[in-house]
């Protein structure tokens, strides 16, 4: 009984790392010009005051979240 | 934008800036800030110039993929998510803890 159980939990695992491992299953293909390790590129936008906001401004004393969003899908 | 505003004390913890982008007039942004109590810009990628620079514009909807980045002091990301995994913000959460400790 133990070693079926054992037999399960191994078989699981492996199950996990090839979901990890496999390409298809781990790196969705990201829509995106802009990937890990690029550096993020510079823009200037007008914020919800109408105010312009830099994103080097934030170069050396920041990291940032840049979210992305569909106001239309957000519900509000 | 909730989610990350109800975090806001651990992206401050974490010298992290949030910025919400759309492709949403300020008006609108404006609107949406005051009626969710936001406390960081939501900045108004009207023209969709910002989104065509990232590689994420949806060319048949004209509006920017739900997409969050994670960018780092020096500048480079280091961290991406798309679509509905982007709705939750845990794992850009976790990257801003990574960070702090680097």
């Amino acid at each position: 009984m133990r070693y079926w159980r054992v037999r399960k939990s191994l078989t699981v695992v492996l199950l996990l790392l090839a979901g990890v491992f496999s390409p298809a299953a781990g790196a969705a293909e990201l829509m995106t010009k802009v990937k890990v390790g690029d550096p993020a590129p510079d823009f200037t936008l007008q914020d919800h005051n109408n105010k312009p906001v830099k994103l080097s401004d934030f170069r050396g004393k920041k990291n940032v979240v840049l979210a992305f969003y569909v106001l239309a899908f957000t519900g509000g | 934008m909730q989610a990350y505003q109800s975090d806001i004390a651990h992206y401050n913890d974490t010298d992290t800036q949030l910025l919400g982008i759309s492709v949403d007039s300020f008006a609108s942004n404006k609107r949406f800030a005051d009626d969710l109590a936001l406390t960081f810009p939501l900045l108004s990628d009207f023209k969709r110039i910002v989104s065509q620079q990232y590689g994420i514009l949806d060319a048949e909807r004209n509006v920017a993929i739900r997409t969050t980045y994670v960018v780092d002091k020096q500048g480079i990301v280091r961290h991406i998510e798309q679509g509905s995994e982007a709705i939750d913000p845990s794992g850009a959460k976790q990257m801003c803890t990574l960070l702090k400790q680097e």
